[in-house]
């Protein structure tokens, strides 16, 4: 996925409000989706979805905050930032508890508001990125064989090439002829980054 | 103080003084004069208390000049003069005492400043007396077997005089006093009610038959209804024309000296309770006040919250749409975009001045800016507050408004606030869920009945009213201001907020209709 991609996805009662931050973010370059509540986030709500929330915190039915809970709970992870034009500490509190990117009280400071916005996108390429490592990295363990799994776990545990022939009852050739076509399939250069390799993958 | 103005003090006192020695010396007893009740000695100690404690050789001047002027000093100038000092120091003494004593207002306005000054004026003037009494009775031993008695005597007169004529200075002295007692006297009430008085003194004196003391109860009728109506300005003017007719009829009657006493002693009895009981009702009055003060502060902090809510919505948009105008005139070929935002600007800054303008007429005017809510509008305002009240919570909201009822005449932003607490008082009462219905019907000529039940436990009849005062809260959060603050709105409209009784909640808000329907 490409950062371009990523979108803001804004959620407040107040029409002026959506609307003007919509011009705002898109003519800052920033794909913008609006929403009148939470009810019309989360039914709208993809998984593929990735950006950045913008809630008011409160909204008719469920608050920003709780729109938060209910995505985390649906296994999103879309960072939100919560804009509220009262600013009382309770609220703030409670959506720092609910690992809110910001906490922001209207009219905020624009350059702030492009802070929240860009270190919510960060931490969603960081994800994305994780993500997409992690995806590549199961296709690649899929390309090999039984054999070659096999032989790739023991040497994840720190078996030498005669100890790994032992134990498969094979000769340790051909337990080498195993370890270089893994390297190949897998596209690591040597030993270390093989078993770097394999405990990632054991421990994902 | 210079010395003009101290002379120009004792010119005012002096001559004051000795009226009041004079208007009073009726029925003497003894050798020495004890008369039943003196008043002098209450002008004496407020002189002092209020001017300081320099006046006292003036004080004791007076007093040696009225013995001599009015009864030719019959004890002897030398024991006149020891006489004069110490009486003067009893009251020099309690005069002394009450500017000391930490928060001792001399405008008596707490009945903690009654009770200390009524209790030092009984100790000084006991204490001056058995110094006084010992003094004569040591240098005239006919006199002597009647030590105790004639002690007592003295004491009484003294004591009741300074209770009874003392607090009516000090009210008079005091400006705020005065005022109010210029505000009472402005009122028919209160000469009717000193007209009763008069009459009943008089029945007391020359219409009953038998001693005056038998019927003398009757004078607490009218005095407590002065107290409980006119608080302790009332009181005072009361008590003093009370011991004036009292005098009146002692000179009238042409009464002994025992029965005097007797009569002043139940003087001294009306004065305490009647200068309590006005006291009383002033403190009740000024925390009525104060809290009405706070309720309407707190109502304008809820009120400044909700406003400052609604200006923050425009202004966001406001410097959003600025930021974006700004965006556009720095790209090329984007200018022609910009008068649209700038048009949507306008029409921000237009909403959120109309919300600046609600908010100071709500301080100008304590209230309001009223206006007609058509029953649809109500509907709408019910509905939206529902929404945002009750949230994802399973609580059904049942209306029934008649489309045919009259338009409400009221302020919207507070009408708002009202139905936000009643909802989300109902919807707190439902816990887990349930239904809320709110219904409305004609009251009176010009008033609708709006009714909010939820199916909730209800409320007992004891926590009927307390759910109204502020601070009383069934929530762990929250002051408990909601209902409070509602109750205080409805009543700033003319109309009323209660609460039923019963096995579900349930409360009444009465408000006025449009004019025109």
């Amino acid at each position: 996925m490409q950062p371009g991609e990523l979108t803001v996805f804004i959620v407040d009662d107040d029409a002026s409000v959506r609307d003007s931050l919509a011009l705002m973010l898109g003519l800052a370059g920033y794909r913008t989706t609006l929403f009148a509540d939470a009810e019309a986030l989360l039914l709208a709500w993809r998984p593929a979805w990735s950006g950045c929330v913008i809630a008011d915190l409160r909204l008719p039915g469920r608050s920003g905050v709780e729109l938060q809970a209910e995505l985390r709970k649906r296994g999103s992870s879309l960072p939100v930032v919560i804009i509220t034009a009262h600013g009382d500490v309770p609220t703030a509190r409670a959506a720092f508890r609910a690992e809110a990117v910001d906490f922001l009280e209207k009219p905020f400071d624009h350059a702030q508001l492009r802070e929240a916005i860009e270190k919510a996108f960060a931490r969603e390429q960081r994800r994305i990125g994780l993500a997409q490592e992690r995806a590549a990295d199961a296709a690649r363990l899929a390309a090999l064989t039984p054999r070659e799994r096999e032989v790739l776990e023991h040497a994840a545990r720190g078996l030498h090439a005669k100890e790994i022939a032992a134990v498969l009852g094979i000769s340790p050739r051909t337990v080498e002829v195993h370890k270089t076509r893994i390297m190949e399939k897998l596209g690591v250069r040597n030993v270390a980054e093989l078993v770097r390799f394999a405990i990632a993958a054991g421990g994902g | 103080m210079s010395a003009l103005r101290y002379f120009r003090d004792a010119a005012v006192f002096a001559p004051c003084y000795l009226m009041l020695d004079w208007a009073s010396y009726i029925v003497p007893l003894g050798p020495f004069n004890i008369t039943p009740w003196n008043p002098q000695p209450a002008l004496a100690i407020v002189w002092m208390l209020l001017g300081g404690l320099q006046h006292f050789p003036v004080v004791a001047a007076t007093l040696f000049a009225a013995d001599l002027l009015l009864r030719g000093a019959p004890a002897g100038y030398a024991l006149t003069v020891l006489t004069a000092v110490i009486l003067s120091a009893a009251y020099a003494a309690i005069a002394w005492s009450l500017r000391l004593s930490p928060r001792f207002d001399a405008g008596l306005r707490t009945t903690r400043d009654l009770t200390l000054f009524f209790a030092l004026a009984l100790a000084g003037t006991a204490l001056g007396g058995a110094v006084f009494v010992g003094v004569l009775a040591s240098a005239e031993p006919a006199f002597a077997g009647g030590y105790l008695e004639a002690w007592l005597r003295f004491w009484t007169g003294d004591a009741v005089g300074v209770m009874v004529t003392a607090p009516l200075l000090l009210v008079v002295a005091d400006r705020e006093r005065r005022h109010e007692l210029g505000v009472l006297f402005r009122r028919a009430e209160a000469w009717v009610q000193m007209a009763v008085l008069a009459a009943l003194l008089w029945l007391i004196f020359t219409g009953l038959p038998g001693d005056p003391a038998l019927h003398f109860y009757l004078l607490f009728i009218p005095l407590i209804w002065i107290a409980l109506r006119g608080g302790m300005a009332g009181a005072v003017v009361a008590a003093g024309a009370v011991q004036i007719g009292v005098v009146i009829g002692m000179h009238h009657l042409g009464v002994d000296w025992l029965p005097a006493v007797e009569l002043q002693a139940l003087v001294a009895a009306l004065t305490l309770t009647g200068l309590f009981l006005g006291t009383i009702t002033d403190e009740r009055r000024r925390a009525a006040q104060d809290l009405r003060q706070s309720l309407r502060l707190a109502a304008a902090g809820e009120m400044a919250g909700a406003i400052a809510h609604e200006v923050n919505q425009p202004l966001t948009a406001l410097s959003n749409y600025g930021q974006s105008a700004l965006a556009l005139l720095a790209r090329p070929g984007e200018a022609h975009r910009v008068p649209a935002v700038v048009g949507k600007m306008l029409g921000e800054a237009e909403r959120a001045a109309d919300v600046v303008r609600r908010l100071r007429d709500f301080f100008r005017a304590g209230t309001t800016r009223l206006e007609d809510l058509p029953t649809y509008e109500l509907e709408a305002m019910l509905r939206q507050v529902a929404r945002q009240v009750i949230g994802p919570r399973p609580v059904e909201l049942a209306l029934s408004l008649d489309g045919g009822l009259p338009a409400l005449y009221v302020d919207r932003l507070q009408i708002e606030l009202v139905l936000r607490n009643l909802l989300a008082n109902a919807t707190e009462a439902l816990g887990g869920g349930g239904r809320i219905r709110v219904s409305a019907a004609r009251h009176g000529e010009d008033r609708l009945r709006l009714v909010v039940e939820d199916d909730g436990p209800g409320i007992s009849a004891e926590a009927r009213e307390r759910v109204f005062e502020p601070f009383v809260s069934g929530k762990p959060t929250g002051m408990g201001l909601g209902l409070a603050i509602s109750r205080a709105i409805a009543e700033a409209h003319g109309g009323s907020l209660e609460a039923r009784s019963g096995v579900h909640g349930e409360f009444h808000l009465v408000l006025p209709c449009s004019r025109a329907s």
